[in-house]
């Protein structure tokens, strides 16, 4: 799978997020205040406009500080019984169709039937959820003001913050449900789905001699289903294992003999399949074809450039640092996973991959293994166990057997090398894509973690709708509310703008700020030729530093609920992180309390009953 | 500015007053902050414990808008409104206030125990004392066999009824009507009537606004006219409707010949404009005895009593 960004812990940075948040909360109450303060001004003067701002603020914090619980839960009620009344739970309905179409059309013999059904399902269940509490939230509101419902509630001892509140809450308990119910048959569905079995009979199992003329084991192949076979290796007991194909493969044991006296097999079920790995990442560097020290691999054109080449034939190598790495974690050797991408620069044989090689090293005495040879296959997850013997390379070119945790690995680093073996054929490699698999999760678990993510997603839509419905009509504050979501789901590729495509440099503005873009627009000077710093450019460029940071605080506030969404875990077979989870979970608590906050002063603005 | 004929007669003692409001004026404005209408000039009334206040005044005269600014739903252009001595905006007032809306705005969805749950819920009380009140406000209302239904089903006097109990969930001391006997039948219109006075019997206070004069005579202590925004008269319904200059004399049992005797009588002592006959009933009193006596002698024509007789001029 892709991971473009490093997971950081979450330790490590949410102090800071914190008082980023802060301070930016500080910055859009400041304005928002100001903003208030001049349309009251116009109309009642200055100083009244400055004191019915004042009040207006301390009744409002007043409001979110004595929020009561149990007021709040009897709001959540009512929007539970809303929702039931207006018929929600047809949604589920429609998502049993959403199954059942799944089921005719999804083909299961896909050569990756887990993304396929996973990645179909989280979508599926994403979307109705959030659409369907998107739709709730932002039309009760509205449908209260207009209907005057809500003076009975507001002539109540109701604080605005209880109305706001109790909605998101309610809305989010009715969401919350409708995601356990579809998360449950969804996972049901992806499990029933991908789950196969294959036929082993005793007519495709050939006996294999050893040199001397014994029969030291047999091969064969299994049935043909859901448009895969495997090649199956079995022992001279006849148990074994039917060699990974479509991902996955099975476990192989003799039941028994048939009267014609050859062996019954039964293939077990697919191991491999419905799995959550964990991985240990290291961190990547690269050397070039001279064996120097490089920034990164060499560009073969992509303009995605997620991934960096090496080239076969060279010193040039990718290597990866892994730290934490102890014998009580890894007891049986080093069980290394590893996707590596091919370029050719010619056809060569295309049923063969490319082959290469894996050393480990010590990075400190670069003490370092013989060469395990590799062929990369495009598209698959190779994998390979550097055991805890193992021969490494003298200086005289001998080789002599060590242990790996004792020899190799220093203060818990190992340095794992790749080099491409084919001259002109390039290997493509980012840092996620090796990895120690440390454990294995529950798939199970992997998938209630994912929906966790499409709960988040779903409390911001929630958090959203209802803070638009305090002041828009229904329509429009859906309206709104989806045009919100959709620059979210832009965020990455504006704040890409702001960063320097060549270098990475998130300080260098390529083509500079708004009025310098324009000035080049207007001129057609390219975005790689400096302009003379006369005068008129230096206040220009000043200019666009002070512009450029409010847009950027613009281009980064809107929520994304694609980089909620965690289902790429679950579909490629890793285990969602922990980090991940509590990174998105702060963001998604950001977002929903700085929607109440604005909800509740501008439903406290408004005169409901106007 | 009506304030040299809206203070009130008398003053008591402050804590006396429940409702007050000084200058209280509103002006809706447009989005772009121009003046579209203005719905109340500048009032000054106060209301005190244990009496009916009407607000009276027909269509358009600020009636409603002065409850809404009391209760906190819109904000004053200018002036202030204080009920128990906090500003209309504080929210921890309605603890002690009842209010039935113009309409029952309540949530169609539920029904009459559901809307009094959770009507009772935000006042916070404990699931007994709300089962407890709800219970016994749907038996006062009259709906109990309807109790079930969803309000979406309700007749508008039904859903007039269920407005009455939500507003009472919290037996509260200030109990605030807008257009109580809208939609109601006679009967509904006696009860709500009788349900008036009895909150005044128990010492609540009321304010209701109307435009049917007959509902603010019957029940209202003092009334407020409200006109185009401006309070037009405020005072005592009694001392407001006596007719000074005129007298009143009813008897029972008075013949014919004693009543051209009493004629005489009074012109010799130099009464005009004398009139001797028959009081009206009222159209209401009528109607009221009609259904009871039909629903004393099913199948029967009603049977009048004297007192409901038509008038014999």
């Amino acid at each position: 799978m892709v991971l473009e960004q490093e997971i950081p812990r979450f330790a490590s940075w949410i102090g800071l997020a914190v008082l980023q948040y802060l301070a930016a909360a500080g910055v859009a109450a400041f304005v928002a205040a100001l903003l208030t303060w001049l349309a009251q001004a116009v109309g009642n003067g200055p100083l009244a406009g400055g004191d019915r701002v004042y009040r207006g603020v301390l009744a409002g914090l007043a409001d979110i500080l004595a929020t009561s619980p149990r007021r709040v839960w009897a709001l959540a009620r009512l929007a539970i019984q809303e929702s039931l009344r207006r018929n929600v739970l047809v949604v589920l309905a429609m998502f049993a169709l959403i199954l059942l179409f799944a089921g005719w059309f999804l083909d299961p013999a896909s050569v990756d039937p887990r993304r396929l059904y996973v990645g179909f399902i989280l979508a599926a269940t994403n979307l109705l959820v959030c659409l369907v509490t998107l739709v709730l939230a932002v039309f009760s509101l509205p449908a209260d003001i207009k209907s005057r419902a809500i003076q009975t509630v507001t002539t109540k001892p109701v604080r605005t913050a209880e109305i706001v509140l109790g909605r998101i809450v309610g809305f989010a308990t009715v969401g919350t449900c409708l995601l356990a119910i579809m998360g449950l048959a969804g996972w049901a569905f992806v499990v029933r789905s991908v789950s196969h079995g294959h036929v082993l009979d005793a007519a495709d199992v050939f006996d294999v001699t050893d040199g001397e003329g014994a029969v030291s084991g047999a091969e064969g192949r299994t049935s043909l289903d859901r448009g895969h076979r495997h090649r199956v290796v079995l022992d001279g007991r006849g148990g074994g294992v039917a060699e990974t194909a479509h991902g996955h493969r099975h476990r192989i044991t003799v039941t028994g003999t048939a009267g014609s006296g050859e062996r019954t097999y039964a293939v077990g079920a697919p191991l491999g399949l419905l799995e959550a790995r964990r991985p240990l990442r290291g961190r990547l560097r690269f050397l070039d074809r001279e064996g120097r020290p490089a920034i990164k691999g060499i560009s073969v054109g992509a303009e995605w450039s997620y991934r960096q080449f090496i080239e076969g034939g060279t010193a040039a190598a990718a290597i990866w640092t892994f730290e934490g790495v102890t014998p009580e974690r890894f007891p049986d050797g080093l069980p290394l996973e590893m996707i590596v991408r091919v370029f050719r620069t010619y056809k060569g044989n295309i049923e063969d991959g490319i082959h290469g090689t894996i050393q480990v090293r010590n990075p400190t005495s670069s003490l370092r293994s013989e060469s395990l040879p590799i062929v990369a296959r495009e598209h698959t997850i190779d994998s390979l166990l550097i055991p805890r013997r193992i021969n490494t390379v003298m200086a005289d070119g001998s080789l002599r057997e060590v242990d790996l945790f004792a020899d190799l690995v220093s203060d818990g680093r190992i340095e794992v090398w790749l080099q491409c073996l084919e001259p002109a054929q390039y290997y493509g490699v980012a840092q996620a894509d090796f990895y120690l698999r440390s454990g294995d999760g529950s798939f199970a678990v992997n998938y209630a973690k994912s929906c966790l993510g499409i709960w988040y997603s779903m409390l911001i839509c929630t958090a959203l709708g209802v803070m638009f419905s305090t002041f828009l009509s229904g329509p429009v504050a859906l309206v709104a509310a989806l045009s919100t979501l959709l620059v979210g789901q832009f965020r990455d590729f504006i704040a890409r703008l702001f960063t320097s495509q060549v270098t990475g440099d998130a300080s260098i503005v390529p083509g500079g700020g708004p009025i310098e873009s324009l000035y080049r627009i207007v001129t057609q000077t390219s975005i790689t030729l400096e302009l003379d710093p006369t005068p008129a450019v230096q206040v220009m460029k000043v200019l666009d530093t002070v512009l450029l940071a409010p847009m950027r605080l613009a281009a980064s506030i809107f929520p994304s609920l694609a980089s909620l969404g965690t289902s790429d875990f679950v579909a490629g077979g890793f285990d969602i992180p922990g980090d991940l989870l509590a990174a998105h979970g702060a963001e998604t608590f950001g977002y929903v309390l700085a929607c109440f906050i604005a909800g509740v002063f501008c439903l406290k603005a408004r005169e409901v009953a106007s | 500015m009506a304030q040299a004929t809206s203070r009130p007669e008398s003053r008591r003692d402050a804590s006396d007053v429940v409702v007050e409001t000084r200058n209280l004026s509103k002006v809706y404005r447009d989005f772009w902050g121009r003046s579209k209408k203005t719905a109340l000039k500048p009032l000054d009334l106060d209301v005190r414990r244990g009496e009916i206040f009407g607000l009276l005044g027909p269509n358009g005269a600020g009636k409603t808008t002065t409850l809404k600014l009391l209760l906190g739903l819109i904000f004053p252009t200018s002036g202030e409104a204080l009920v128990f001595g906090r500003a209309a905006t504080d929210v921890s007032k309605n603890e002690r206030i009842g209010y039935l809306p113009e309409e029952s705005y309540l949530y169609k969805f539920l029904d009459a125990e559901e809307t009094l749950d959770f009507y009772g819920r935000l006042f916070g009380l404990d699931p007994e004392e709300r089962r407890r009140r709800a219970a016994a406000l749907i038996e006062m209302v009259g709906l109990t066999r309807d109790r079930k239904r969803q309000l979406r089903e309700y007749s508008k006097g039904m859903t007039r009824r269920i407005g009455v109990a939500q507003a009472l969930i919290n037996d509260p001391e200030l109990v605030i009507l807008d257009e109580p006997t809208s939609g109601l039948d006679p009967i509904g219109t006696r009860e709500m009537k009788d349900l008036i006075i009895d909150l005044k019997a128990r010492g609540k206070t009321v304010i209701m606004c109307s435009h049917l004069l007959a509902d603010v005579e019957d029940v209202c202590d003092r009334i407020a006219v409200l006109h185009q925004g401006e309070l037009k008269e405020l005072g005592r319904v009694e001392d407001l409707l006596r007719v000074t200059g005129v007298t009143q004399i009813q008897a029972t049992g008075l013949s014919p010949a004693a009543a051209a005797e009493v004629k005489a009588l009074l012109e010799r002592h130099g009464a005009a404009d004398i009139d001797i006959g028959n009081p009206r009933t009222t159209l209401e009193d009528l109607f009221l005895e009609v259904v009871r006596d039909t629903e004393a002698r099913p199948g029967r024509r009603a049977r009048r009593t004297e007192s409901a007789a038509p008038r014999a001029e």
